[in-house]
């Protein structure tokens, strides 16, 4: 299968004042398939954050290069293909929801009256039909991250970076939208970097998981999902999901020092 | 304590007071301090009268003229201040002098450079809000979520964008928080400025204070609280207006 995204021996570290500075991504290497759904998991405080804030253009590398499609995007800051869901929804207060979904298509140049339509589109997709003129103050957490990706998926981009978008939200919402995540994604045939620290999250959704060693971080190694699509919550309780679930577990475990 | 206690108590103050300055007025007499009995009868005689109302209508407009220029100029200059640290270090210092200096001991030199008029109000009620509004709009810019800033960057949004699209809207609550403390040092200074030259409604409070009864004084006094207190409450609601979200901001996280 052809590579959308590849990331080709990536550092960052950050400064401390005149102690040295913290090694959090080390020669960082992953190729992302085209139109497959990969999860990135590690321990909190791993740098997975990082990685994703770093391929997204939000922070420059210090060396290493991003390829998308083989073209370099290195140094480009957001947009280029690359659409961001955000941990905690970040939405905009002052915009209701048909409003911050049409922000991306707004920067980009594109016009009202297409925007208006693009961003009805997607608010449907999600399920928030009716709550178009909705503030997020009104919304619940699920709702306001539904928008969250109706907002990133309005842009079209080609691959949607994913940073723990469930983290802030409770149990139950987190199932049901791990559920709408999977059939947005089959509908709209899109390649996905998602990052968690749920091992049964990234069982359960993603087609290869990438397991990473805590600061620097770094590719531990990459485990292939093998249940057939679409998935169902009974996966959950398979022999096979179990053993996966204790596989991923002793991996991380020898990284993480409490 | 639910509304209608706190409710109780403020009406309770206020009926404290009145009775005490009643008591007072009694015992000093009209010419020292008129009781509010008296003060009452004055208020709606002078009302009518007209006078009162015309010279503080004209004293208002030329007020909001100094102030709107405050607002025009300062709220979009803390903002920049608050964003870049270059405009800060440049006009940081200048700002902070202007808060700090008091605009009664502008007022002689103002005269000098403007002379008595529409101008020189107008540049009194400036230099006397715009510290307030600046440094306001600043405060909120330094403390805008990076994490917003981000959402903007992630969808490539350019730096004009930015400031319009992101920037001024978070400042918003900020700069409505401004523009009230601004109004407040604002009416103070106009009839302070007017005092001097004794034009408008500051000189007919100053020419009033000439007067044997208090009464009318008292009268002129409580007609501008009311022109303060209405114009705080009246831009908090258009604030309210324009911002629903910004009540409840804080419940949505």
């Amino acid at each position: 299968m052809a590579t959308k995204l590849s990331l080709n021996n990536l550092h960052k570290s950050f400064g401390r004042g005149k102690a040295n500075p913290i090694e959090v991504v080390q020669d960082f290497s992953l190729d992302i398939r085209d139109l497959e759904f990969l999860a990135v998991i590690g321990p909190s405080g791993c740098g997975k954050s990082t990685l994703l804030r770093l391929i997204d253009g939000l922070i420059p590398a210090d060396s290493g290069s991003i390829l998308m499609d083989g073209r370099d995007i290195s140094n480009k800051v957001g947009g280029e293909g690359r659409g961001m869901v955000f941990q905690s929804f970040d939405l905009f207060p002052w915009r209701t929801t048909q409003a911050n979904v049409e922000f991306g298509l707004e920067t980009n140049g594109v016009p009202k009256s297409e925007r208006t339509g693009i961003a009805k589109h997607y608010i449907d997709l999600v399920g928030l039909t009716g709550f178009e003129h909705s503030y997020p103050h009104e919304l619940s957490g699920g709702m306001q991250q539904r928008a969250g990706f109706a907002r990133a998926l309005a842009i079209k981009p080609e691959i949607l970076l994913m940073d723990e978008p469930f983290g802030a939200l409770d149990v139950q919402t987190r199932d049901i939208l791990q559920n709408e995540l999977l059939d947005i994604w089959q509908k709209e045939k899109k390649t996905v970097l998602f990052v968690t620290h749920s091992i049964e999250e990234a069982i359960y959704l993603a087609d290869r998981i990438a397991v990473i060693t805590p600061r620097p971080a770094r590719v531990d190694r990459i485990i292939d999902v093998p249940f057939e699509r679409p998935r169902t919550e009974d996966i959950k309780s398979r022999p096979e999901f179990l053993e996966m679930r204790q596989e991923i577990w002793s991996i991380l475990k020898e990284g993480i020092k409490v | 304590m639910t509304k209608s206690h706190i409710l109780f108590l403020n009406v309770t103050g206020i009926v404290m007071f009145l009775l005490l300055w009643e008591v007072g007025g009694r015992i000093a007499g009209e010419n020292l301090l008129a009781a509010p009995s008296i003060v009452v009868f004055e208020y709606i005689r002078l009302l009518f009268a007209g006078d009162m109302l015309r010279e503080l209508v004209g004293s208002l407009r030329q007020m909001f003229v100094g102030f709107g220029l405050a607002c025009a100029i300062g709220m979009p200059m803390g903002a920049l201040m608050g964003r870049i640290r270059l405009v800060d270090a440049l006009v940081h210092p200048w700002v902070s002098m202007v808060v700090v200096t008091s605009a009664a001991a502008l007022a002689p030199i103002f005269i000098l450079m403007f002379g008595t008029g529409f101008e020189f109000r107008v540049a009194i009620v400036f230099v006397s809000s715009f510290g307030y509004v600046t440094l306001t709009a600043y405060h909120g810019a330094r403390g805008i979520d990076p994490k917003i800033i981000d959402v903007a960057r992630s969808y490539s949004t350019g730096p004009v964008e930015t400031y319009r699209k992101v920037i001024l809207p978070a400042l918003f609550p900020y700069l409505i928080t401004g523009a009230r403390l601004g109004l407040v040092h604002a009416t103070r200074a106009m009839v302070m400025a007017e005092m001097f030259v004794l034009v408008g409604y500051g000189g007919l409070i100053f020419q009033t204070g000439q007067d044997l009864s208090t009464a009318p004084l008292i009268s002129y006094l409580v007609t501008l609280m009311f022109v303060s207190v209405g114009a705080n409450m009246g831009l908090g609601w258009i604030g309210r207006q324009l911002a629903p979200w910004y009540d409840s901001k804080m419940s949505a996280g």
